[in-house]
Protein backbone atom coordinates (compact mmCIF):
# COMPACT_ATOMS: atom_id res chain seq x y z
CA UNK A 1 0.00 0.00 0.00
CA UNK A 2 2.93 1.91 1.11
CA UNK A 3 4.41 1.43 -1.80
CA UNK A 4 1.38 2.33 -3.94
CA UNK A 5 0.94 5.85 -2.67
CA UNK A 6 4.67 6.66 -3.13
CA UNK A 7 4.61 5.79 -7.03
CA UNK A 8 1.43 7.75 -7.26
CA UNK A 9 3.16 10.45 -5.55
CA UNK A 10 5.83 10.35 -8.15
CA UNK A 11 3.90 9.93 -10.86
CA UNK A 12 1.76 13.14 -10.14
CA UNK A 13 5.21 14.77 -9.31
CA UNK A 14 6.61 13.55 -12.60
CA UNK A 15 3.43 15.29 -14.83
CA UNK A 16 3.65 18.16 -12.92
CA UNK A 17 6.33 19.34 -13.79
CA UNK A 18 6.02 17.90 -17.59
CA UNK A 19 2.74 19.27 -18.21
CA UNK A 20 3.74 23.10 -17.88
CA UNK A 21 6.73 22.62 -19.95
CA UNK A 22 4.94 21.25 -22.77
CA UNK A 23 1.93 23.83 -22.61
CA UNK A 24 5.02 26.45 -22.70
CA UNK A 25 6.58 24.80 -25.44
CA UNK A 26 3.31 24.64 -26.90
CA UNK A 27 3.00 28.77 -26.39
CA UNK A 28 6.39 29.72 -27.81
CA UNK A 29 5.42 27.65 -31.24
CA UNK A 30 1.78 29.48 -31.43
CA UNK A 31 4.03 32.75 -31.23
CA UNK A 32 6.56 31.90 -33.54
CA UNK A 33 3.46 30.84 -36.19
CA UNK A 34 2.38 34.31 -35.66
CA UNK A 35 4.86 36.06 -36.22
CA UNK A 36 6.21 34.29 -39.18
CA UNK A 37 2.57 34.90 -40.25
CA UNK A 38 2.68 38.90 -39.76
CA UNK A 39 6.08 38.72 -41.17
CA UNK A 40 4.24 37.56 -44.66
CA UNK A 41 1.66 40.40 -44.25
CA UNK A 42 -0.94 37.94 -43.83
CA UNK A 43 -4.03 38.49 -41.45
CA UNK A 44 -4.06 36.07 -38.55
CA UNK A 45 -4.54 38.03 -35.05
CA UNK A 46 -3.20 35.05 -33.48
CA UNK A 47 -2.74 31.77 -33.75
CA UNK A 48 -4.76 29.78 -31.19
CA UNK A 49 -3.88 26.18 -32.85
CA UNK A 50 -1.33 24.37 -34.47
CA UNK A 51 -1.23 20.60 -36.07
CA UNK A 52 2.51 19.39 -36.74
CA UNK A 53 1.74 17.64 -39.83
CA UNK A 54 5.88 16.80 -40.55
CA UNK A 55 8.61 18.63 -39.50
CA UNK A 56 8.79 21.98 -40.02
CA UNK A 57 5.18 21.46 -41.80
CA UNK A 58 2.11 22.90 -38.97
CA UNK A 59 -1.57 23.37 -39.73
CA UNK A 60 -2.28 26.38 -38.37
CA UNK A 61 -5.47 28.16 -37.18
CA UNK A 62 -6.12 31.52 -36.41
CA UNK A 63 -8.28 33.69 -34.05
CA UNK A 64 -9.80 35.39 -37.21
CA UNK A 65 -10.83 32.23 -38.26
CA UNK A 66 -8.24 32.38 -40.84
CA UNK A 67 -5.91 28.57 -41.51
CA UNK A 68 -2.48 28.30 -42.89
CA UNK A 69 -0.16 25.62 -43.66
CA UNK A 70 2.90 26.97 -42.33
CA UNK A 71 6.11 24.75 -43.35
CA UNK A 72 10.35 24.99 -44.53
CA UNK A 73 10.39 24.44 -48.54
CA UNK A 74 13.29 22.49 -49.90
CA UNK A 75 15.14 25.85 -50.98
CA UNK A 76 15.05 26.86 -46.91
CA UNK A 77 12.12 29.53 -47.08
CA UNK A 78 9.27 29.96 -44.84
CA UNK A 79 6.24 29.34 -46.86
CA UNK A 80 2.50 30.94 -45.61
CA UNK A 81 -0.30 29.07 -47.81
CA UNK A 82 -3.57 29.85 -46.80
CA UNK A 83 -5.75 26.58 -46.17
CA UNK A 84 -9.58 26.22 -46.63
CA UNK B 1 -4.48 10.08 2.56
CA UNK B 2 -4.82 9.97 -1.43
CA UNK B 3 -7.28 12.16 -1.81
CA UNK B 4 -5.09 15.01 0.03
CA UNK B 5 -2.76 13.86 -2.68
CA UNK B 6 -4.88 14.40 -6.01
CA UNK B 7 -5.88 17.28 -4.22
CA UNK B 8 -2.65 19.13 -3.94
CA UNK B 9 -2.12 17.74 -7.55
CA UNK B 10 -4.96 19.65 -8.74
CA UNK B 11 -4.04 22.36 -7.40
CA UNK B 12 -0.28 22.46 -8.16
CA UNK B 13 -1.92 22.09 -11.77
CA UNK B 14 -4.26 24.72 -11.75
CA UNK B 15 -1.35 27.02 -10.67
CA UNK B 16 0.93 26.06 -13.35
CA UNK B 17 -1.63 26.33 -15.96
CA UNK B 18 -2.29 29.94 -14.78
CA UNK B 19 1.67 30.73 -14.90
CA UNK B 20 2.17 29.32 -18.47
CA UNK B 21 -0.58 31.61 -19.39
CA UNK B 22 0.57 34.95 -18.33
CA UNK B 23 3.47 35.80 -20.28
CA UNK B 24 1.95 35.33 -23.63
CA UNK B 25 1.22 38.73 -24.11
CA UNK B 26 2.44 39.30 -27.93
CA UNK B 27 2.67 42.71 -28.26
CA UNK B 28 3.62 44.24 -31.39
CA UNK B 29 1.25 47.31 -31.74
CA UNK B 30 2.24 50.01 -29.72
CA UNK B 31 5.94 49.43 -30.43
CA UNK B 32 6.31 50.72 -33.79
CA UNK B 33 5.74 54.28 -32.12
CA UNK B 34 8.60 53.86 -29.86
CA UNK B 35 11.70 53.42 -31.71
CA UNK B 36 12.20 56.54 -34.22
CA UNK B 37 16.09 57.40 -33.14
CA UNK B 38 18.92 56.07 -35.52
CA UNK B 39 20.96 59.91 -34.76
CA UNK B 40 23.58 58.04 -32.34
CA UNK B 41 25.19 56.41 -35.09
CA UNK B 42 25.98 59.51 -37.44
CA UNK B 43 27.20 61.33 -33.92
CA UNK B 44 30.58 60.21 -33.39
CA UNK B 45 31.48 60.58 -37.05
CA UNK B 46 31.54 64.18 -37.01
CA UNK B 47 33.04 66.35 -34.11
CA UNK B 48 36.59 65.75 -33.62
CA UNK B 49 38.50 65.96 -36.36
CA UNK B 50 37.10 68.90 -37.76
CA UNK B 51 37.47 70.98 -35.03
CA UNK B 52 41.02 69.73 -34.19
CA UNK B 53 42.30 70.90 -37.70
CA UNK B 54 40.04 73.91 -38.81
CA UNK B 55 39.50 75.90 -35.89
CA UNK B 56 38.40 79.43 -38.04
CA UNK B 57 36.12 78.15 -40.99
CA UNK B 58 32.84 79.26 -39.81
CA UNK B 59 31.32 77.54 -43.75
CA UNK B 60 32.17 74.56 -42.76
CA UNK B 61 30.70 74.28 -38.79
CA UNK B 62 26.79 73.61 -40.23
CA UNK B 63 26.49 70.51 -42.56
CA UNK B 64 28.16 68.14 -44.56
CA UNK B 65 29.84 65.67 -42.25
CA UNK B 66 32.51 63.54 -44.08
CA UNK B 67 32.96 65.17 -47.35
CA UNK B 68 34.73 68.07 -45.69
CA UNK B 69 36.74 66.43 -43.03
CA UNK B 70 39.83 64.92 -45.76
CA UNK B 71 40.96 68.29 -46.91
CA UNK B 72 42.53 70.11 -43.98
CA UNK B 73 45.40 67.85 -42.14
CA UNK B 74 44.38 64.21 -41.16
CA UNK B 75 42.52 62.09 -44.12
CA UNK B 76 43.29 59.08 -42.33
CA UNK B 77 41.30 60.01 -39.41
CA UNK B 78 38.46 60.88 -41.76
CA UNK B 79 38.40 57.50 -43.66
CA UNK B 80 38.41 55.52 -40.42
CA UNK B 81 35.63 56.89 -39.12
CA UNK B 82 32.70 56.91 -41.07
CA UNK B 83 33.42 53.16 -41.76
CA UNK B 84 32.61 51.60 -38.27
CA UNK B 85 31.16 53.32 -36.01
CA UNK B 86 32.17 51.91 -32.21
CA UNK B 87 28.30 50.63 -32.63
CA UNK B 88 28.70 48.36 -35.09
CA UNK B 89 30.34 44.80 -34.84
CA UNK B 90 27.94 42.91 -37.31
CA UNK B 91 29.56 39.62 -36.41
CA UNK B 92 28.27 39.49 -32.77
CA UNK B 93 24.75 41.32 -33.91
CA UNK B 94 24.63 38.08 -36.24
CA UNK B 95 25.35 35.87 -33.13
CA UNK B 96 23.28 37.50 -31.14
CA UNK B 97 20.36 37.45 -33.42
CA UNK B 98 20.82 33.46 -33.96
CA UNK B 99 21.05 32.61 -29.95
CA UNK B 100 18.03 35.37 -29.13
CA UNK B 101 15.07 33.04 -27.41
CA UNK B 102 12.98 36.07 -28.44
CA UNK B 103 12.54 34.87 -31.58
CA UNK B 104 11.95 31.97 -32.77
CA UNK B 105 13.39 28.87 -35.15
CA UNK B 106 10.77 29.25 -37.96
CA UNK B 107 10.33 33.18 -37.53
CA UNK B 108 14.48 33.83 -37.55
CA UNK B 109 14.25 31.09 -40.48
CA UNK B 110 11.75 34.17 -42.31
CA UNK B 111 14.12 37.10 -41.43
CA UNK B 112 16.70 35.67 -43.07
CA UNK B 113 14.72 34.73 -46.43
CA UNK B 114 13.70 38.27 -45.80
CA UNK B 115 17.26 39.86 -45.22
CA UNK B 116 18.82 37.51 -48.37
CA UNK B 117 15.70 38.83 -50.75
CA UNK B 118 17.35 42.59 -49.56
CA UNK B 119 20.76 41.25 -50.40
CA UNK B 120 19.59 40.34 -53.70
CA UNK B 121 17.85 43.77 -54.75
CA UNK B 122 21.30 45.39 -53.87
CA UNK B 123 23.64 43.10 -56.04
CA UNK B 124 20.70 43.34 -58.81
CA UNK B 125 21.22 47.59 -58.30
CA UNK B 126 24.83 47.42 -58.41
CA UNK B 127 25.02 45.39 -61.06
CA UNK B 128 22.47 47.52 -62.90
CA UNK B 129 19.77 44.97 -63.61
CA UNK B 130 17.28 46.35 -61.21
CA UNK B 131 14.16 49.29 -62.01
CA UNK B 132 14.56 49.53 -57.94
CA UNK B 133 16.28 53.05 -56.79
CA UNK B 134 18.29 53.20 -53.71
CA UNK B 135 15.37 55.08 -51.98
CA UNK B 136 13.44 52.50 -52.50
CA UNK B 137 15.75 50.14 -50.99
CA UNK B 138 16.38 52.08 -48.13
CA UNK B 139 12.31 51.79 -47.73
CA UNK B 140 13.12 48.02 -47.60
CA UNK B 141 16.01 48.33 -45.51
CA UNK B 142 14.11 50.54 -42.89
CA UNK B 143 10.83 48.31 -42.84
CA UNK B 144 12.94 44.98 -42.33
CA UNK B 145 14.32 47.03 -39.80
CA UNK B 146 11.07 47.67 -38.12
CA UNK B 147 9.84 44.10 -38.13
CA UNK B 148 13.02 42.85 -36.62
CA UNK B 149 13.03 45.51 -33.98
CA UNK B 150 8.85 45.17 -33.19
CA UNK B 151 10.42 41.09 -32.56
CA UNK B 152 12.91 41.65 -30.43
CA UNK B 153 11.91 45.01 -27.97
CA UNK B 154 9.59 43.34 -25.66
CA UNK B 155 11.67 40.67 -25.50
CA UNK B 156 15.18 41.32 -26.08
CA UNK B 157 15.51 44.97 -25.33
CA UNK B 158 19.19 45.17 -24.72
CA UNK B 159 19.65 43.19 -28.57
CA UNK B 160 16.78 45.40 -29.81
CA UNK B 161 19.13 48.48 -28.82
CA UNK B 162 21.94 47.70 -30.01
CA UNK B 163 20.67 46.54 -33.86
CA UNK B 164 18.77 50.62 -33.48
CA UNK B 165 22.34 52.24 -32.48
CA UNK B 166 23.85 50.23 -35.57
CA UNK B 167 21.31 50.97 -37.95
CA UNK B 168 22.92 53.63 -40.08
CA UNK B 169 26.25 51.98 -39.70
CA UNK B 170 24.65 48.82 -41.78
CA UNK B 171 23.29 51.54 -43.95
CA UNK B 172 26.42 52.93 -44.65
CA UNK B 173 27.94 49.50 -45.75
CA UNK B 174 24.74 48.35 -48.00
CA UNK B 175 24.54 51.59 -49.54
CA UNK B 176 28.06 51.53 -50.49
CA UNK B 177 28.89 48.93 -53.65
CA UNK B 178 32.54 48.58 -52.31
CA UNK B 179 31.71 47.85 -49.01
CA UNK B 180 28.93 45.82 -49.93
CA UNK B 181 31.09 44.15 -51.98
CA UNK B 182 33.07 42.69 -48.95
CA UNK B 183 30.00 42.02 -47.58
CA UNK B 184 29.20 39.12 -50.17
CA UNK B 185 32.92 37.76 -50.02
Amino acid sequence: MNIRKVVLAQSLLVAAFAVPSFAADDEALKKDLTAVIALQGLPCGEVVAVTMQAESDYAVSCKDNNKYRVYMNAEGRVVVEKRK
Amino acid sequence: MRTLVVLAAAITFGTWGCATRTPDTPVSPPVVATQPVPPPAVKPVTPAPRTASKPATPAAKTPAPTARAPKPAAPRVAVAVPAGPSTLDLNALKERLKATKAIGVMTKISLKNKVDDLMDQFRLYYQGRSKVTMTELRQSYNLLMMKVLSLLQDDDPPLASAIVSSREAIWALLANPTSFATLQS
